[in-house]
């Protein structure tokens, strides 16, 4: 049997670019990964010259939970021209002002929001008044106090930033939702903007002889796909990647313990949070993710430290509403592969690494990952691959998984459940040098650098550096030229402020209800 | 979880130095740590400021001078000062094409995408337009006009401009402004330093017999680099990236009208900058003292005749930590540049504005010692990466020109490396942390010396031809009617920046 070429007819002297065949792109693997790099591919890539091809199996079941995600994925929607009210109505999702952490710390709850606490006051940051404050016997209010995201996660409610006041442009926003119906979303979408679908099994991969790219995959049926770049999104197996090319996968289990998870969804509660709850256990975590049509449940925990079968009650006897069906089991590791773009192979998701969900950080790694992979992606001209844009990419993959895992080791090592073995494991495990050198220089007097690229921000380590209970034992001298009189004025000022922003939101319930129930309504008249 | 601190807060600030650098120190760290409680004394060395001087900043110091509550139109009347939008790189042998390296941003978002690949493509398709016709700052230069940004030019992209200080009066201006602010002085002409191993300074003597004792020290003697190289803190040589050993540095004639940029022009044996302020031009030349140009060669290219000549040798380098123990390096006593780009004072201020959220709040200080030292090291190595990248890209002079075939020849540090190999394949500029040059600065740079990236962002591909086509003459037309509504830079100079009536400062002695 001949290798199928995905293009119908060969290939053809192009108007645009004379004598290059289209670039082939093809992507092995559907599920969220899968189907946005096709979607956006398919919006930013010229149709004449590259050519997109996903391959996927109705067998091969998708993780699919229930997702939260980062405001990022606002500009990807915006990339594809997604209204938002009619996206949230296909995933039944919902708003998402931050997440909540119970008993990370000692018993008790913190939000790590979309926002800031406070304000700059003469070029100082916030926190280092709000310590000088206590410290000078001010009695402030709590941190979160000044946080109107926070505030209103408090109270349940939701409306969108404006431009008319100051304390909007401290919040952004995000949104629960449903992935696979996000994914069979972007499906529909690209296949309509002229993506090909094979329904299939890869059962081989083949290399060319000369510099070991791929050259061709083969399916169970035996239809034989060539292509120029493939796109690895067969998750955790890295059929492409990991498997055929042999990128090592680099283990950090050692700092990220948990290796399965249990998920199940339950009936809507009546409590429908603007923000995704994380509850510490003894072994692990769990999630609650509220949707529109019922709320998705997961327990991440670590098979060392509690049985399958222990989690699984556990997270069964935790649901606020009648379970929707038998839990599900996942296995994973947490880590990556050493790099993600090896010669014409680029992984994305699952395929590239692994980071528990406990910062809604998932969708976030695919869309950057995809968002440079379309700058430096192969052109129809050169068709081979450069390893100059190969290591741009990696280079800047790596830094952001290593930001993002120390982020997470941060709730888990800051932790006081004494007495607990896991808890007691990682809050005395040895950290990376990134991360050790944060924490004391936070502890020194609560500095937190400043990344330009801000993944995570600054006001995001600081809320959960606070909200793991670690005070720092100065502040910076800077915040100390205020006159104590006015610094108290301030202080009071802006905390009434910050609560009437709050206090006039309407509910999350409400809002979702008017915004992307029946009939459907524009946000201009929703947030006048 | 540490308990709060028992030890007394820093109480007194000592900082050593002399010139420009060491007032415009004073005079931030007395404003910012002042009414928190610190008293700021400065102990003041012989100046070393000649005549010929001038600061140029970039940007970033009109900030600082805004938070330091500083009027720009009396700083530029009193010192006689002008203002830069940037350079322009020429070759005076002619055979390299000239360019400029304006403070601004290049073109503008079309099609909702990047300029860059848009101008990249629209030349594919043989649409003959240099980059910089693009550059809204440049083309301002180009007709010695002040650009001043309108509601219009915001929405267009950012626009930037620097100054032109002559160093004297700078100086001069910086030290009455924090004598008034009440810092401290102390002149003298020698310094006797006493050293402890775990505090680091322990005390300072005048020359009268005075000692003097503090909290904490800042080091700004300049390259000498007297607290820093008495507490042994050692430094690393940049000799490999950059053969410039000696700068001489002269007054030039006053130039009618003064220009709104500084020229760099390549010459065989190195290069030489001209520089305007209201008082002349002013001019440097480098060179390796082993290819020393003939004297003559100076007058001969500017074609002016040249005073108060000072000679000076150059060994660019880095110490290998600006903090140690109880003292702080700034300026050209934690790094000496090249003088390429006039980056000096802007070391000033990035060693200054990096220390004010790190000063010491507690006896141990430690973790943010080492945190300034990261960052600091971290933006003096993408400032030296900006100017390294002009002589490794540089076309130069003949194969039998030394100096520029040395300069060619030294082999690029890994970050810029990268950053010049991402560029050429994809026209991909690589930004990381701590970057004093923005984004522009990079990509004229790269333009200007003939770096056309091989391929580019895709993205661009969908924009019809028609479509960019025009925007690209859009973008000219807007660019033509802002620069010809703008003021030129003598008649900005003089509305705005009179000199004032009374009698002009005297010169520093």
């Amino acid at each position: 049997m001949g290798v199928a070429d995905p293009l119908p007819g060969g290939a053809h002297d192009l108007e645009f670019n004379v004598h290059h065949a289209p670039l082939r792109i093809v992507i092995v693997g559907g599920g969220s990964a899968g189907w946005m790099c096709a979607a956006a591919a398919a919006q930013v890539l010229h149709p004449e010259r590259y050519r997109l091809t996903l391959i996927e199996s109705d067998d091969i079941g998708t993780v699919g939970v229930g997702e939260a995600t980062l405001p990022a994925l606002r500009d990807f929607n915006e990339l594809l021209g997604l209204d938002e009210a009619q996206f949230m109505r296909e995933t039944q999702g919902t708003f998402k002002l931050g997440i909540e952490f119970r008993d990370w710390d000692v018993p008790g709850s913190y939000i790590h929001p979309f926002g800031a606490f406070g304000e700059l006051w003469g070029g100082v940051e916030f926190q280092h008044f709000w310590m000088r404050a206590r410290r000078q016997g001010l009695n402030p209010p709590p941190l979160e106090e000044f946080s109107v995201a926070v505030r209103a996660c408090r109270r349940n409610a939701f409306d969108f930033p404006s431009s008319s006041t100051v304390l909007s442009t401290f919040y952004g926003y995000a949104y629960h939702f449903d992935a696979s119906l996000y994914a069979d979303f972007l499906r529909r979408w690209s296949v309509a903007r002229g993506v090909t679908r094979i329904e299939g099994q890869v059962v081989d991969v083949a290399l060319d002889g000369a510099q070991g790219n791929i050259e061709s995959l083969t399916l169970k049926s035996g239809q034989r796909i060539a292509g120029d770049f493939f796109i690895d999104c067969s998750g955790f197996r890295s059929l492409l990647l990991g498997d055929k090319l042999q990128v090592p996968w680099e283990d950090w289990s050692q700092w990220l313990p948990c290796d399965r998870a249990w998920a199940v969804p339950c009936e809507r509660s009546a409590d429908f949070t603007p923000y995704t709850r994380s509850t510490a256990k003894k072994g692990g975590w769990i999630w609650r993710i509220p949707l529109q049509h019922r709320t998705g449940n997961g327990h991440v925990f670590s098979t060392r430290y509690v049985s399958e079968d222990e989690a699984r009650a556990t997270l069964l006897g935790q649901l606020d509403a009648r379970a929707l069906g038998e839990p599900r089991l996942l296995k994973f590791r947490a880590g990556r592969r050493a790099q993600v773009w090896k010669r014409n192979c680029l992984a994305l998701g699952l395929a590239s690494g692994f980071l528990e969900p406990l910062e809604s950080t998932s969708l976030f790694l695919i869309q950057k990952a995809i968002q440079d992979m379309l700058r430096l992606l192969p052109s129809p001209e050169a068709r081979g691959v450069d390893e100059r844009l190969v290591r741009e990419f990696n280079r800047s993959s790596d830094a952001l998984y290593e930001r993002i895992r120390d982020f997470l080791i941060l709730h888990y090592t800051a932790n006081r459940r004494f007495g607990e073995p896991l808890w007691d494991h990682v809050r005395d495990y040895e950290l990376p040098e990134s991360l050790h050198h944060k924490l004391r220089l936070f502890d020194a007097r609560g500095h937190v650098p400043y990344f330009k690229d801000g993944f995570f921000s600054r006001d995001s380590w600081l809320a959960v550096l606070f909200g793991q209970g670690l005070m720092p034992g100065a502040h910076d001298r800077l915040a100390d030229c205020l006159p104590r009189e006015l610094l108290d004025a301030r202080l009071r000022e802006l905390h009434s402020r910050v609560a009437a922003h709050a206090g006039a939101m309407p509910s999350h319930a409400e809002l979702i209800a008017r915004y992307c129930g029946e009939p459907p309504v524009t946000k201009q008249a929703m947030s006048s | 979880m540490s308990a709060a601190s028992q030890a007394p807060a820093i109480r007194e600030l000592v900082i050593v130095g002399r010139d420009a650098p060491v007032w415009l120190s004073a005079c931030v760290m007395q404003y910012a740590l002042g009414p928190a409680g610190v008293n700021v004394t400065v102990i003041e060395l012989p100046p070393q400021a000649q005549a010929a001087d001038l600061c140029v900043s970039l940007p970033a110091l009109e900030a600082l001078h805004t938070r330091l509550r500083i009027d720009e139109s009396r700083l530029i009347g009193a010192t006689r000062g002008a203002f830069t939008l940037g350079r322009r790189f020429v070759d005076d042998s002619g055979s390299a094409q000239a360019f400029f390296h304006a403070h601004g941003s290049i073109g503008t978002r079309i099609d909702r995408k990047e300029f860059l690949p848009q101008w990249l493509h629209a030349r594919h398709q043989g649409f003959d337009h240099s980059f910089e016709e693009f550059s809204l700052t440049a083309m301002a230069a180009r007709q010695n006009r002040m650009l001043l940004p309108d509601a219009a030019i915001d929405g267009f992209g950012f626009t930037d401009y620097g100054y032109h200080l002559p160093a004297i009066p700078y100086g001069a201006w910086l030290r009455q402004l924090a004598l008034r602010r009440g810092v401290r002085c102390h002149a003298t002409r020698e310094l006797g330093i006493r050293v402890d191993s775990q505090r680091g300074i322990a005390g300072l003597m005048l020359d009268d017999g005075r000692a003097v004792t503090g909290d904490f020290f800042l080091d700004v003697t300049g390259r000498e680099a007297l607290l820093n190289k008495a507490l042994g803190v050692g430094i690393e040589s940049w000799r490999d990236a950059f053969p410039v050993d000696r700068v001489l540095s002269a007054c030039g004639a006053l130039l009618n009208p003064v220009p709104i940029y500084s020229e760099i022009r390549a010459q065989r044996s190195g290069w030489i900058s001209l520089a305007a302020s209201q008082v002349c031009i002013h001019v440097q030349q480098a060179y390796c003292s082993d290819l020393a140009p003939e004297p003559s060669e100076l007058e001969a290219t500017t074609r002016m005749p040249l005073q108060a000549i000072v000679i000076r040798d150059l060994q660019p380098g880095r110490r290998l930590n600006a903090w140690e123990r109880n003292c702080v390096a700034i300026g050209q006593a934690a790094c000496v540049f090249d003088p390429l780009h006039f980056v000096d004072l802007h070391a000033v201020q990035v060693g200054l504005v990096h220390l004010l959220p790190l000063f010491p709040v507690q006896a141990d200080f430690g973790v943010e010692r080492d945190e300034y030292n990261k960052n600091v090291r971290a933006a003096f190595g993408r400032m030296r990466d900006f100017q390294s990248a002009h002589y490794l890209l540089n076309r130069y002079g003949s194969d039998s020109d030394a100096f520029w075939t040395r300069a060619r020849a030294a082999a690029p540090l890994a970050e810029l490396a990268h950053k010049i190999d991402a560029f050429r394949a994809r026209g991909e500029t690589v930004y990381y942390e701590d970057e004093a040059f923005t984004i522009d600065d990079w990509q004229a740079l790269f333009i200007g010396h003939g770096v056309i990236p091989e391929t580019w962002d895709p993205a661009v591909d969908r924009t019809p031809p028609e479509l960019l086509r025009s925007e690209l003459t859009r973008i000219q037309g807007f660019i033509r009617q802002k620069v010809d509504e703008q003021r030129t830079h003598t008649a900005y100079l003089h509305e705005v920046c009179a000199p004032p009536r009374a009698a002009v400062m005297p010169p520093f002695k």
